[in-house]
This record gives structure tokens, C-alpha cells and sequence, in this order.
């Protein structure tokens, strides 16, 4: 063996078996005598540290008192490995998933009702902001609390209004305010458009696909919805739907596919959906609550205000989509009543208002407190509360197939906005799609008789 | 004593632990996987175990366009990838057999795409793939392409960036086509130069034949890989892996879906079992051929 | 083996064992003929390690930006300013436990390339080397089981585990061993590859053995396993690969932090609403490949290197 090769070996070697004798052997295990309580969450990064603190805190306060220790796991893969560990029949007592993925979680049994656990911990309607109440339930029963939720608002950036004042008024627009309404937003977006002297896009006004994370709810702010949440029916094609997804595919034919494809290409950052507006050249974006947190690291000195977002007609004020975090217990998990004080002790004002500021995120609770509100890490927080509180305001519509919705929607939206398709005739495929798939799913779950 | 006999224990002693294995870790669940194609079966709760539907998946399946779609999306996939990635991979491990200076380096190169964790392997070829500023348009540009395709978001050219993806990670069979072809004994080589062949000669009557069981290894291991390729696709293509108008959903990324995003295990297995026969039929061809150009024993 | 047809007559290089793929326009002399297939091995092979080592060498530069570098768009190739500390960053850093994954995965990694190689060689041997009833259709079987997708098999494979936990005192999930154990029942890919080369091997050498006397075993172990070495590397070089690369399965059997292995630790890097650290999750990358290349770097001659030759007369 030449000298080399026996280097190299030698240099792998060593380490390794150092590392194995005497590395690192993680934390030390729980204190005998409590009860273990397995919480698997999706967080890592600082919004983890954040979660980390919140169960210390929790251990060493009530958890101390009533013998119990969250123990916390950060995974990615959140929803199979929990999935994978229930069905396999030893599921964590907590898990972090997401609201939107509460009723088909529900429907098929894999989630502990929690009404009981909640009536005796005295959690009730009136304690929550309505559309957060409402998320956690599936055919009227609790089967989650919120961790940390957030809604959309209109980030807008005051330097390009200021900027062109001029140009916003000739439009009949006030540069000192954002617009209201969708027909102001549209009049806003193109006095704001800036072209590149050989025709592609230097700046938009406005771009719904830009970052469209929240593309789905948008017909809310027209008047109407996709799902009829009374009769349990999809309406893809009632006519402020259609009106809705003909307004976001206008902006595509307005401003050119192709030009617009160069655009969000252009800016890069496959990743993070923040470049454009970060770098102003996209003067208006909706964005979450979140976003703050994400605009002080990446362009703290950018120069922008938040407004509700616009709508079709006035009564529509105040429209927004909520998504939220949420807890469950999973079925067959083995510490439910011991999993639940942890979930109903952040659901107090103190350990939730300290947990959302952290992640840059609202309040579930109907009660806020004024220091949460001037202290946020969200200069711009009020609004989201307001319109989070608000009659208009929205949460994912509780579908058993909302993944398969979800997905054909994404494809029916990228179609559209390449103008390979109407509106109306991809909603009328949406539709035709989405009602089958229902009906085999409401066929299916009949032959299931459960205990 | 039975000759036959004792061979038959002997091969059975032999090959005992992956027999045990079989019986404790895949007889049962892939038993099962069979049963549960015939059921319905989210496998998310253990109060809701499987009804027994008979054909009804395999009946919906058939009625199910996007299970066509993708039927459709993993033939093109195969078709391409498997006939480009073994000829393309026996071609370099050849290169890189000779006495080159810097071999070492050369072969450690090639393998590299393969280590790269599939995290950065992702971000990466969204960057190269990228129609506006990605290397590859740019490269385009330089040679006069003016108009270069936008990978991502082309129905028509996001297929094509998938298989270039998939071609770049070929070291891997290209480390097994090197192993094989040290098994060439050199003497068969010797000969050749003394009948005066070509290098292409030597290569079609030399080198071929003598790695020809690597070669229907690579080409069975290519049949049960590009069939069931997932996990990059996944990573890149926009819509959780289905691509411009699904024009990159690959059938086991549907049947990932179909488990785990949507709970209907029964429909997944159903999938899983229907696939399983098209590798099957797909391998026994291949087997049956490989009486007619593969050789053992290095004769 | 057909005969040869004469061709044009070339005089070759000394290197019996070069194999020369270019047929290109021919100078004069027979000397320069190799001289120009030389160069043109050299163009292709240069042509094919630029895209081979392109992302690797994005890797490394990325790796050594400051953030704000790392996301500009179009990325700039050298990292200005040059950032070390990335690497310190990430092995250190309190919220990562870089080094503690590495000593997980290199513990599952020793117990499972050995399992692999030693059962799966043992195996093979049986498929390969002795002829006996039924052994086309085990063969089958085993590839088959190739054939059936994971998302279908796994959930039942976990009961299983559970099963092993609760009823046979083997306790599986929450441990290390659902990752390493089924090793050294043999893998179907290691054991199909294995067997192809073991069936390269001609028979006459196992048949003088065993007039000489030779247990079967002792065949195996003291004749075809040694001439079998560049496929037992490779066999050990995937598996190494595989262990050191797998996220899916870690991330379904394992349930404390403090067991997590690099491919799923690596995954922690990433956030939920954008603001992923680049920079940080590529240097985690290298450190994480960084091994394993060198390790193929080493073990390449035992796959390279020729064999002495077996002596056989033809």
C-alpha cells in the first residue's frame, strides 16, 4: 500500500473512530418520575429556537407542577412521519401540522376529538377570534388547538409611490395611500409598471403570482368561493370564481406571458418568494404576517406600509385568508391528557402572544393584549389583527380531498396564467374533476362502518 | 448420497439469511401491499382497517386520467433515459479503463454527481435550469440559440431537463462498468492484437462479451430504477413534483401521492402491483434475451 | 468467441490493456494515430468532468460566501469576501449537532456495509455457484421484491418493527437497528450484482477445489471472494453510499433528536418561509460528501487495478 493511499486512510480512520468512541452523545434523558410527552414539530431554524423556548418554559413552570415534560422533536416531513407512526400504531402525543390538512387528517380517524379535554380546561368559542375557532374543527368536533397562525395583507412600498406621485395621479390614484378596491389595484398596478428599454419588465405594480402563495382564496375578495361549505358542493364555476381567475389571467395578458415568466425567473431565488418585492421591483405584494420578520433581515431599510387587502365591493372590507399551525393528538397517542396541558397552556395570552411575536406571527385569541400589539416584531401588526378578527376573514375550507384539490388547482392556476386555458373552461375541468373525486371519496368512506 | 441432493441443501444453507430476511421483513408486507390493492384502505387510523372492494382500484385506475398521464410521462422517461444512460455510462467507464494520465481524477469526477446530497442537487439544477440567467440557457445563447426553451415551465422541454438531470448521475453504473471490465482477461486482449483488430473490434468482440453480465445487470437494475425514479422529481419540478401541466409526473411520484398526500393506500397499492407485472414482463424479456448475447464463465 | 476479422494493421501502444474508443482522420504514422486517439480520449473526458465536477465546484464556492453572495442572482462563480467561518459555523453551531449526526451515521454506516457485504457475498455464492432445484425461481423472487415500491411496504414494515419491539423483546423502532439490521439478511440489488460477477468467474478453479478436497465454504471464502474483490468494493463503496445518503429511512424509524444522522440533520437547514441559510446548508454539504469522495478516491484502485491474471489457458 503506497504511502498516499495509507495517508489518506489513515486520515478518514482516525476521526471516525474518534468520533465513535468519543463524540457526542446528545442531551441527557428526562427526569425519571414525569411523564414523557412526545411533541414532533416542523420548525427548525430560529422559528424552532422559538418553539424550544416555548417547551422549556412550559417544563419548567406547569410542566414541573404536574409532572410532565414536553420532550420536543424538530423533523422535516412532518405529516408522513406522523402519518407513518400512527398508522404503524405508536404516533407522538403531539404533533405540529398544518389547519389545511386538518379534515382529511380528521376524516379518516387518525386525530383524538378534543372537546371533551377542552370543555374541561374551560376552552371555549369566545376565547378565539372566530375563524380560528371554526379552522379547528371538522363536522363540528375540536380536533385542534392553534399554534401559530398568520393572514394576508398588502405590503406596499412607500419609496415607489412617493416616487411616482405624479404618474399615480394622472391615473386618478392618491400616492399617499394604497388602494382599496380591485379596480384602484389594477389602476395603481399599471401606473406603476416600469418597462426596460428593450420591452422586458423592470418593475410591476402588481403581480398576483408574485409570490401567489395565497392564489386559491382570491375569489373570497371578489364576493364568492369555490366551496359551498353549507351543502358540501364545489362551485368552481359560479361567477365571481370565474370573475376572479379572469382578473389574475388579465395580468398575465396585459403585461405578456413570456415577459412575465422572464420576470420571475429573472429574479431568482427559486427559494425564498420575497426577492422581487425586496428589491422593489415589484411595488406591491400580498404577503403574510411573517413577512415582516423576513423584510427586517433581508431589506431592513426598505421603506413600506401594510393595508387589508383589496376587494370587488366595499361589504367585502377586510377580507383575508387565515392559515394557521395547529396540535393535534394523534389517535392512539399515550399521554393525551397530559399532551393536552401543553396545548391548553399555549393557549393562554401570556405563552401565545410570547410565541407569536417570535415567529412574526398573530394572535389566535379574541383577547390581545396592547403590548403584544406595540411591541410586535410586525411594525404593521394592528392590521393583521384587524382583519384576522374580521367577518370576512377566511380560513382553508374543511375538505376532506383538499390535497387533491390543492394540486389541480396549482395546475389549473399555471395553465391559466401561461393563457393556455380560460378561466372558465379550466374551472369547468376543476370542476368536473374535483366532483368525482369527491363522490368516490363519500362512496369509499361508506363502506367503513366505525365503532 | 444424492448428488442433487446435497446441492440442494448446500444452495439452500447458502442462501438461508436472505431467505430468513424475506420471511421476517418483506414476505409479509408485500403480501399485504397485494391484499391491500384489493381494498379500500386509507392506513392512517388502526380503527379503520381495509374493506375489501375487489377490482374496484384497478377499475378506477383504468378510468383515471392522471394515472394515464403519468403511465405516459415514466414510458417517455424510460425510453430515453435508460437506453442514453447505459450506453453513455459503458462509453465513459471505457475511457476511463485506459492507462490515462490522471485516471484516478477522472473517475473520481465522474462519480461525483452521485454524492451530492439531493437537497443541493435540487437547488443546483433549479439554478442551471433557470430560462432566464441558468448556465445552461446562457451556454445557448453563446452558440447562437437565441430563443433556448424555459426548461421549467415548457411542457414540451421540461421531460427533455428531467432525463439531462437523470444522465448526469450516472457514475454510479459507470463504478460497475469499471469493476466488470477488469475481468477482461488480458490475454483475450493479446490475441486480439496479434489477429490485428481495431480498437472499435476489440471492443465489440472483446470487451462486450466478456462484461456482458454487467451489462444485463445494468440494464435489469435501469428497468427497476427508471420505472420507479421519484425523488428528484419531486425536489424540482414545480406543483409538488407534476410539472407544466403534468408533463413530469412520474408514476411512482403519483403513487407516493396517492399514499401518503392523499391516504388512499388501497389505489397506491393497486398501482404498485400493476407496475410491478409491467417490470416483471419487461425483466423476463430481458432475461429471455440474454440467452442469446450474454456469456458466463468468462468464456 | 467469433474470430477476429483483420482490420486496417495498426501497430498498438504498449499498453495491452488501453482500449482505445476514437476513430478519427488518420495521420501517417502509427504512432501519431495513438498520439491523436490519446488527445481526443483526454477532449471527451475533459468534456465530461466539466458537467460532472460543475455542481460540486458550485457547492464549494457557495459554501464559502456570506449569505447575502449566496442568493444573488446570477450567482457569481468566486466568493467575495472568502467566508471559512461557515465551515466552524456549522460544526459548532449549537442549533446543528454536526458532529453528533456524523457519529449516528458512521455507526449505522460500520454495522451495515459489513452486514451487507458479508451476507450478501454469502448469498450470492448460493445463486451463482451451485446448481440446485428451485434456484431459478428463488433467484425471481428476490428480484421481484426490487420491483414493489417502498410508499406500499412501508407501513407494514413498521408494524413489524413495532411488532419485533413489543411481542419478541427485539426491540426495533426508536433504536438504530431497523437501519442496519436487515443488512445482513442480505440486499437484493448487492446479492443480483454479486452474482453476476461471481458467475464470471469460470468454474474450473471451484472444481480443482473440490477434487482437492475443499468444503464449500471454504471455496467460497478462500477462491471466489478474493477474486472477487473489485465487485466486493463496489459493493461496499453503495453501501456506504446508501447508509450515508438515506434521509427516508431515518426519518421514519428514528425518534429522538439526538439519534438524527447527517442526510436528515442536513434536511434541518432548511426553513419553512424562505430564509434558509444557503450558505451554511452547502458547507454542511461538502462536509457531508466531502467523506465519502474521498473515500471513493482511495478505494478506487481496488476496482481499477487489474487482477493478476487467473492463469487460465484458454
Amino acid at each position: 500500500m503506497n504511502r498516499l493511499k495509507l495517508i489518506g486512510i489513515l486520515a478518514l480512520a482516525v476521526p471516525g473512530l474518534g468520533l465513535l468512541a468519543f463524540g457526542p452523545k446528545g442531551p441527557k434523558p428526562a427526569p425519571a418520575d414525569v411523564t414523557v410527552v412526545e411533541y414532533w414539530e416542523k420548525w427548525t431554524g430560529s422559528e424552532g429556537e422559538a418553539i424550544q423556548q416555548t417547551v422549556d418554559d412550559f417544563n419548567n413552570t406547569v410542566g414541573k407542577e404536574k409532572h410532565i415534560f414536553v420532550r420536543c422533536l424538530s423533523t422535516s416531513g412532518i405529516v408522513q412521519k406522523t402519518m407513518v407512526a400512527t398508522a404503524g400504531g405508536v404516533p407522538p402525543d403531539i404533533a405540529g401540522l398544518w389547519e389545511s390538512g386538518l379534515a382529511q387528517a380528521a376524516a379518516f380517524d387518525a386525530l383524538t376529538p378534543l372537546d371533551d379535554l377542552a370543555a374541561a380546561h374551560g376552552i371555549t368559542a369566545d376565547k378565539y377570534k372566530k375563524v380560528f375557532w371554526d379552522e379547528c374543527h371538522y363536522k363540528g368536533k375540536l380536533y385542534a388547538l392553534i399554534s401559530t397562525p398568520y393572514c394576508y395583507a398588502l405590503y406596499y412600498n412607500k419609496k415607489i409611490f412617493r416616487e411616482n406621485a405624479d404618474k399615480l395621479r394622472a391615473a386618478g390614484c392618491d400616492p399617499d395611500r394604497p388602494p382599496r378596491t380591485i379596480e384602484e389595484l389594477d389602476r395603481y398596478a399599471v401606473a406603476l409598471d416600469e418597462r426596460n428599454p428593450d420591452g422586458s419588465i423592470l418593475r410591476t405594480g402588481y403581480l398576483p403570482t408574485e409570490p401567489g402563495w395565497d392564489l386559491s382564496f382570491w375569489p373570497y375578495n371578489f364576493g364568492g368561493f369555490w366551496w359551498d361549505a353549507k351543502d358540501k358542493k364545489f362551485t368552481f364555476t359560479d361567477p365571481h370564481v370565474v370573475k376572479c381567475f379572469d382578473w389574475m389571467q388579465s395580468y398575465s395578458k396585459r403585461l405578456g406571458k413570456d415577459a412575465v415568466s422572464a420576470f420571475r425567473s429573472g429574479q431568482g431565488n427559486y427559494d425564498s418568494p420575497q426577492n422581487s418585492f425586496l428589491v422593489g421591483h415589484t411595488a406591491m405584494v400580498s404577503q403574510g404576517t411573517f413577512f415582516a420578520h423576513i423584510i427586517e433581515h433581508q431589506a431592513p431599510t426598505l421603506d413600506y406600509a401594510v393595508a387589508p387587502l383589496p376587494v370587488a365591493s366595499p361589504e367585502l372590507a377586510g377580507t383575508t385568508s387565515c392559515t394557521a399551525d395547529v396540535l393535534v393528538i394523534p389517535k392512539g397517542a399515550r399521554h393525551p391528557k397530559e399532551a393536552f396541558e401543553f396545548i391548553a397552556w399555549l393557549n393562554t395570552r401570556g405563552p401565545m402572544e410570547k410565541l407569536c411575536n417570535a415567529h412574526c406571527k398573530i394572535s389566535p385569541l379574541a383577547d390581545v393584549s396592547d403590548d403584544f400589539l406595540k411591541h410586535h416584531s410586525n411594525p404593521y401588526i394592528k392590521v393583521f389583527e384587524d382583519v384576522a378578527a374580521s367577518p370576512n376573514a377566511h380560513g382553508s375550507p374543511s375538505i376532506e380531498t383538499l390535497p387533491n384539490v390543492g394540486d389541480e388547482l396549482a395546475n389549473f392556476m399555471t395553465e391559466l396564467m401561461q393563457l393556455r386555458t380560460t378561466a372558465a373552461d379550466g374551472l369547468a375541468v376543476v370542476q368536473r374533476r374535483m366532483e368525482q373525486k369527491y363522490k368516490d371519496f363519500e362512496a369509499k368512506q361508506a363502506l367503513h362502518v366505525k365503532p | 448420497m444424492n448428488g442433487e441432493h446435497k446441492n440442494l441443501l448446500k444452495g439452500l444453507a447458502f442462501i438461508s439469511p436472505w431467505m430468513i430476511g424475506f420471511c421476517l421483513f418483506m414476505a409479509v408486507p408485500i403480501g399485504l401491499s397485494l391484499y391491500f390493492s384489493f381494498c379500500d384502505f386509507s392506513n392512517t387510523s388502526r380503527a379503520l382497517p381495509p374493506v375489501y372492494i375487489g377490482l374496484g382500484n384497478y377499475r378506477e385506475l383504468m378510468g383515471d386520467e392522471i394515472f394515464w398521464q403519468c403511465v405516459r410521462n415514466t414510458i417517455y422517461y424510460a425510453a430515453l433515459v435508460l437506453p442514453l444512460g447505459l450506453i453513455f455510462a459503458l462509453g465513459a467507464a471505457i475511457l476511463l479503463n485506459g492507462k490515462i494520465f490522471g485516471q484516478s481524477v477522472y473517475r473520481t469526477i465522474i462519480f461525483l454527481p452521485s454524492l451530492v446530497p439531493a437537497v443541493a442537487a435540487a437547488m443546483l439544477w433549479l439554478w442551471l435550469l433557470n430560462d432566464q440567467l441558468g448556465l445552461i440557457n446562457l451556454a445557448l445563447h453563446k452558440i447562437g440559440i437565441s430563443d433556448p426553451p424555459s426548461w421549467l415551465s415548457d411542457p414540451n422541454w421540461s421531460m427533455p431537463a428531467l432525463v439531462l438531470m437523470s444522465l448526469w448521475g450516472v457514475g454510479n453504473t459507470v463504478v460497475i462498468y469499471l469493476a466488470g471490465l477488469q475481468d477482461v482477461p488480458r490475454e483475450l486482449y493479446e490475441a486480439a492484437d496479434i489477429d490485428g483488430a481495431t480498437p472499435a473490434r476489440k471492443i465489440w468482440h472483446v470487451t462486450l462479451p466478456c462484461i456482458s453480465p454487467v451489462i444485463f445487470f445494468n440494464l435489469i437494475m435501469g428497468i427497476i430504477g427508471t420505472l420507479q425514479a421519484f425523488t428528484q422529481m419531486k425536489l424540482i419540478m414545480s406543483n409538488d413534483g407534476q410539472g407544466p401541466q403534468r408533463s413530469t409526473y412520474l408514476y411512482a411520484v403519483y403513487l407516493y401521492d396517492n399514499a401518503f398526500k392523499y391516504m388512499r393506500m388501497g389505489y397506491a397499492s393497486a398501482m404498485a402491483w400493476l407496475l410491478l407485472l409491467a417490470i416483471l414482463l419487461l425483466t423476463a424479456i430481458a432475461a429471455w434475451s440474454s440467452k442469446k448475447w450474454v456469456h458466463y464463465g468468462g468464456k | 468467441m467469433s474470430t477476429l476479422d483483420t482490420g486496417p494493421v495498426t501497430t498498438m501502444p504498449a499498453t495491452p490493456q488501453q482500449n482505445d474508443v476514437a476513430m478519427i482522420a488518420f495521420p501517417t504514422t502509427a504512432r501519431g494515430q495513438a498520439r491523436v486517439r490519446g488527445l481526443l480520449n483526454h477532449a471527451v473526458l475533459w468534456l465530461l468532468c466539466a458537467a460532472a465536477i460543475l455542481p460540486f465546484l458550485w457547492m464549494l464556492s457557495t459554501s464559502l460566501k456570506t449569505l447575502e453572495n449566496a442568493m444573488a442572482f446570477p450567482p457569481q462563480w468566486i466568493p467575495n469576501p472568502v467566508r471559512w467561518q461557515n465551515y466552524l459555523d456549522v460544526l459548532s453551531s449549537s442549533k446543528t449537532s454536526f458532529l453528533l449526526w456524523t457519529r449516528n451515521t458512521l455507526i449505522i454506516a460500520v454495522l451495515g456495509v459489513s452486514g451487507t457485504v458479508l451476507s450478501s457475498a454469502f448469498v450470492a455464492y448460493g445463486f451463482a455457484k451451485i446448481k440446485f432445484k428451485g434456484r431459478g425461481v428463488l433467484f425471481g423472487i428476490m428480484l421481484a421484491t426490487m420491483m414493489v415500491p417502498f410508499p406500499v411496504t412501508m407501513v407494514s414494515l413498521f408494524t413489524i418493527f413495532r411488532w419485533l419491539g413489543e411481542h419478541a423483546g427485539i426491540q426495533m423502532l426508536g433504536t438504530f437497528r431497523p437501519l442496519w439490521l436487515p443488512a445482513w439478511f442480505g440486499s437484493a440489488f448487492n446479492i443480483f450484482l454479486l452474482r453476476q460477477f461471481f458467475l464470471t468467474i469460470p468454474d474450473d478453479l471451484s472444481e480443482a477445489a473440490r477434487i482437492d478436497g475443499c468444503s464449500e465454504f471454504g471455496i467460497f471464502w478462500r477462491i471466489i471472494l478474493p477474486l472477487a474483490r473489485p465487485a466486493l468494493t463496489v459493493v461496499a463503496l453503495f453501501a456506504f453510499m446508501g447508509i450515508w445518503n438515506d434521509f427516508l429511512g431515518p426519518l421514519v424509524y428514528l425518534q429522538r433528536a439526538e439519534q438524527f444522522t447527517l442526510a436528515l440533520g442536513l434536511q434541518n437547514f432548511q426553513s419553512q418561509h424562505g430564509g434558509t441559510p444557503w450558505h451554511q446548508l452547502m458547507a454542511a454539504s461538502v462536509l457531508v460528501v466531502l467523506p465519502v469522495v474521498v473515500l471513493f478516491f482511495l478505494m478506487q484502485k481496488n476496482f481499477i487495478e487489474g487482477i493478476a491474471t487467473t492463469g487460465m489457458k484458454g
